[in-house]
């Protein structure tokens, strides 16, 4: 197990700059996630952490060695890639021992870290089979194992569970956590799906566009984004962003553009008339009394809880709420926000406005 | 598309014209190399051999001695037969040995020139064997090695090996380079990559190559014509030579052939089975 540093690192395709200074420290046993949308670069990083991609800036270490000039194999890490990447021509045993093999290790012992990787990962009937025999699910264990049996210093996954259908990847990533408990290895972790993200790791790096947004525990971005695209980007719903105004003169108030008007918290230092937008959580959307009245579009039950979209000027607002209401679309609603929950960022830069 | 039967009456003629003239001389060899050699003037010409007769390749293979200008068939036939064998198996496994390396090296490693280099050895495919056999005869009578076994597979692997190794470029990068990058981490090293992962993964696209050469290899004429004068005369020179001043002996031109269109036909009969694809299947999704 080792602790990962990535300082100021940058990759350039000839003029092409896709990774524009990017600094993460990973602890030692520590769980990362690289999040973001498609094309942000969270592969690119990955693979250079892995040693397949050049770096072009800046440094990666892996403990505390610089490893920008070391050969992938000699980095002590293991992968687990999108494709899964496993031999198509040997066995799951073979696969699974692969480097062991090629490490030169006694027979007895790859077969015994074989079998325990097996039995961690349920695979013991199966290590007879070849690739094309398994199921996805089983054929992303088998990656997995691969990379277990190494032991190595530090874990890599790059979406790993993109391929599996939505059941599947809901019970693989449960599976993946426990394993990361279990074995408390150093894990960096790409996708680009917010709830693996979020249910998964112990802190979270959000980039775009070759930039990192914020880096954090997973309710830290939750609870206070540091900027518009964070907030927007965790959470599903997401968070309700309405574009306005601080109200110029009265009482204070936010004025959406839209038409409309969402208060604030009491005494919260704000720049009368600034432009802003305001973010508040579906949850923290209470329905049935209050000042605010939003009419519904539509409802749409989970069960556990119920979705309302409401009009509200010329946005929209979702709340969810776990009481079943007797609405129906085109119903006035009365909503009121939590006032403590309410975030809000400068129009201009984006950013997060402090308000206490 | 409704298919009425006046098309499927022109699609099954192109068909059967098709079979007539790619099967057709193929039958009528075979059909020749059973009938005895009286038939051959009857007249008019039947399309099925009249009587049966293993004649000519008895005498074909020694076991009746049969003499053409005073030296047996059997041995001429025989030597013809080994060096057409062992010339087209030695340019095919030289062939596909290198390409594959060739191939390789196009497509994973990065050198000053590349694209460049690949596109001159692929160009060479354009250029006509009459046009540089003078040159090339010159070369090897300095080199002695005309009439040489080695000489004449090494004209055959510059001659095919272009073909090859743009099929196996193409069967390469067609190869998910997950794989390569999994067997990197994992610790392997170029070439155990290469031996381990590439080639069996490729085997279908070396099959597909070795066929190519060996079958390409087994129909030269003019090349050998020149080069392999006598002592590594193949089955393609030896045969026409059946034909002498006076007589056209039909019964060994034709038995001959019957056994020269055989051999390749189990070559590829043997090989077809790794042609196989789906190879990849299970490894990425
Ligand atoms: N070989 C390359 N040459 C040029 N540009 C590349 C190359 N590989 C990647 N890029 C660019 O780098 C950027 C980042 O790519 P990367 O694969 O890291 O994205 P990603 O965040 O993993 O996206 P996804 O979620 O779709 O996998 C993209 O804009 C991509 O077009
Ligand atoms: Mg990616």
């Amino acid at each position: 197990m080792a602790s990962v540093s990535v300082t100021n690192v940058r990759k350039s395709y000839g003029h092409f700059e896709v990774l524009h200074g990017v600094d993460v420290d990973i602890q030692d046993g520590e769980f990362v996630i690289l999040v973001g949308p498609s094309g942000c670069g969270k592969s690119t990083l990955l693979r250079m952490i892995a040693g397949l991609e050049e770096i072009s800036g800046g440094t990666v270490s892996i403990g505390s060695k610089v490893v920008n000039n070391v050969a992938p194999k000699e980095r002590d890490i293991a992968m687990v890639f999108q494709s899964y990447a496993l031999y198509p021509h040997l066995t799951v045993e073979a696969n699974m021992g692969f480097s062991l093999k090629l490490a030169k290790a006694p027979k007895e012992e790859t077969r015994k870290r074989v079998l325990d990787a097996a039995r961690i990962l349920g695979l013991e009937h199966l290590l007879d089979r070849y690739p094309r025999n398994l199921s996805g699910g089983q054929r992303q264990r088998v990656a997995m194992g691969r990379a277990i049996v190494r032991n190595p210093q530090v874990f890599l996954f790059d979406e790993p569970l993109s391929n599996l259908d939505a059941k599947l990847r809901v019970q693989m990533r449960s599976e993946i956590k426990q394993l990361h408990q279990r074995l408390k290895t150093t894990t960096i972790y790409v996708t680009h799906d917010q709830i693996e993200a979020m249910t998964m790791a112990d802190r979270i790096v959000v980039m775009r566009d070759g930039f990192v947004e914020q880096i954090g525990t997973p309710l830290d971005l939750y609870d206070r984004p540091a900027n518009l695209f964070v907030a927007g980007f965790i959470g599903s719903p997401g968070m309700n962003l309405i574009r306005g105004k601080i109200s110029a003169i009265g009482p204070l108030a936010f004025i959406a553009d839209g038409g409309g008007e969402l208060p604030l918290p009491a005494g919260a230092a704000l720049e009368r008339g600034a432009e802003v937008i305001y973010g508040i959580r579906p949850e923290h959307l209470a329905i049935g009394q209050g000042a605010v009245t939003a009419d519904v579009l539509l409802i749409e039950p989970t069960g556990a809880e119920t979705q309302v979209t409401a009009s509200f000027g010329s946005d929209h607002l979702i709340a969810t709420v776990r009481e079943r209401l007797e609405l129906a679309a085109g119903d006035t609603l009365a909503i009121t926000p939590d006032v403590g929950k309410v975030h809000l960022f400068d129009a201009k830069t984006e950013r997060r406005l402090v308000l206490a | 598309m409704k298919t009425t039967l006046s098309y499927k009456i022109l699609i099954w003629t192109g068909i059967a014209v098709l079979l007539v003239w790619s099967l057709g001389p193929i039958y009528w060899t075979i059909a020749s190399s059973v009938t005895p050699s009286a038939d051959f003037s009857t007249r008019p010409i039947n399309f099925f051999p009249q009587h049966f007769t293993l004649d000519h390749y008895s005498r074909l293979l020694g076991v009746n001695i049969a003499r053409i200008g005073g030296v047996e068939v059997f041995k001429q036939f025989r030597a013809a037969l080994i060096n057409s064998v062992v010339t087209s198996v030695a340019a095919t496994l030289l062939c596909v040995a290198i390409s594959a390396f060739g191939a390789y090296a196009f497509t994973r490693l990065q050198f000053p020139g590349r694209k460049a280099l690949f596109i001159i050895v692929v160009a060479t495919l354009a250029i006509p064997a009459y046009a540089v056999l003078i040159p090339l005869y010159q070369i090897m009578i300095k080199l002695h090695l005309v009439d040489t076994y080695v000489g004449v597979a090494l004209i055959y692997v510059s001659a095919f090996l272009p073909l090859s190794l743009w099929l196996l470029k193409s069967v390469f990068e067609a190869l998910p380079i997950a794989l390569e990058e999994a067997a990197q981490l994992d610790g392997a090293g170029r070439l155990y990559i290469f031996f381990n992962i590439v080639l069996p993964l490729a085997g279908p696209g070396l099959t597909a190559a070795a066929i190519l050469t060996f079958l390409g290899a087994w129909g030269q004429y003019l090349v050998p014509l020149i080069f392999s004068p006598q002592a590594t005369k193949p089955l393609t020179v030896l045969i026409p030579e059946f034909v002498t001043k006076n007589f056209i002996d039909y019964g060994l031109i034709t038995a001959s052939g019957s056994i020269a269109i055989i051999i390749p036909a189990l070559v590829v009969i043997f090989l077809n089975r790794y042609l196989v694809s789906g190879l990849l299947a299970g490894s990425v999704k």
